[in-house]
């Protein structure tokens, strides 16, 4: 019966800019494909409903040992997660996670960035890191740091206009990723300077 | 985005992640209204919308509402449908994360409760328990969008 499958160890999540992923180490038998299903429980369930466990929307009979559990991971509380290995009708005990996740501690990194100036507009292209992530956008002009200005970038589409530059000034921009669920940053991401078209000579 | 409002009672600051509440709603509303058979009776507008609650009780009324559901609704919620169950524990979890902070506004004086509001969510659970739990279950988390469009 089951006890002839032991249940799966080392489970953990990686969790990165708000996506989340369970890992755990294979459950070998020998000339056999051994399958996972992977169940969560929230702060609710555990309170609330006795404790219960829902299957996750994406692990069930995987094959894998990695499940995303972005979509079932949808609460800042902290969750539990299990799985346990399957053979044909042969079950193992459940692994548990030790301890618990909560999405407020995922790993936030900052944006990759280009910033550009198209004549003179200054304008900055954002990698798109998906729908919970928006992004805090810092720009000034080169040596008139006292006067950084910010925009808040939620749907990153392709290009950002940032400002009308002056002719053959230098401007600069860096970015950080703001998650406002969990109501955290990044780090800020290194600065990109660009020169806006013209030459800077004064008239006389 | 994961849009979060910020909820401001007195110097309380509630941050509720509505757009993920109401995107989880949206997936099983018509699976959880479906299985209410009595569409003419309503829990949480009867006799009174909502809507006349004065706004210094709307802390109190939205502390009241938010343990009503944690407390009595989704757990007779669950189904035979996975998705649906999902749907409800992403739900119940955020809620159960808003009324936290909700209950820390109680604890600081931010979310006094007057006369109405009282009146108002006992009549909320006279209608509740008027019905079988599962149907009256049912029925609160069908109505869950009047909820959402009252705190927005």
């Amino acid at each position: 019966g089951d006890a002839l499958l032991p249940a799966p160890q080392s489970i953990s999540v990686l969790s990165t800019n708000m996506k989340h992923f369970l890992t755990w180490s294979p459950v070998i038998v020998q000339g056999a494909t051994v399958r996972y299903s992977v169940e969560f429980q929230g702060e609710y369930e555990r309170e609330y409903a006795n404790g219960s466990w829902i299957p996750t929307s994406e692990c069930s009979l995987t094959t894998a040992t990695v499940c995303n559990i972005t979509e079932d991971i949808s609460a800042t509380v902290a969750y539990r997660l299990r799985v346990r290995a399957e053979l044909g009708a042969t079950r193992s005990p459940w692994g548990t996670m030790k301890g618990f996740f909560n999405r407020a501690t995922t790993s936030l990194t900052p944006p990759l960035l280009r910033a550009l100036a198209d004549g003179h507009h200054l304008l900055v292209e954002l990698a798109d890191m998906g729908p919970t992530l928006q992004f805090q956008v810092l720009y000034w002009r080169k040596g008139q740091e006292s006067r950084v200005r910010q925009k808040v970038v939620r749907e990153v589409s392709s290009v950002v206009h940032l400002d009308t530059m002056e002719a053959g000034a230098e401007y600069c921009v860096k970015a950080q990723t703001h998650v406002e669920a969990i109501n955290r940053s990044s780090s800020f991401s290194p600065t990109q300077c660009v020169r806006a078209q013209g030459d800077t000579s004064v008239w006389l | 985005t994961a849009g979060v409002k910020i909820f401001h009672f007195g110097a309380c600051r509630v941050p509720v992640s509505m757009t993920e509440i109401r995107a989880g709603f949206t997936a099983i509303k018509a699976n959880i209204q479906s299985r209410d058979p009595i569409r003419t009776l309503s829990i949480l507008s009867h006799p009174h919308s909502l809507h006349k609650v004065k706004s210094s009780d709307r802390c109190c009324i939205t502390h009241h509402l938010f343990t009503f559901y944690v407390d009595k609704v989704f757990k007779h919620c669950r189904t035979e449908d996975s998705f649906v169950n999902r749907k409800i524990s992403s739900i119940a979890n955020s809620f159960l994360s808003a009324r936290r902070k909700l209950g820390q506004c109680r604890e600081q004086n931010n979310c006094v409760c007057g006369e109405e509001s009282t009146e108002r969510f006992k009549q909320i659970l006279a209608n509740y328990e008027g019905l079988n739990v599962t149907s009256a279950a049912m029925k609160s988390l069908g109505e869950l969008d009047i909820l959402l469009d009252w705190m927005e």
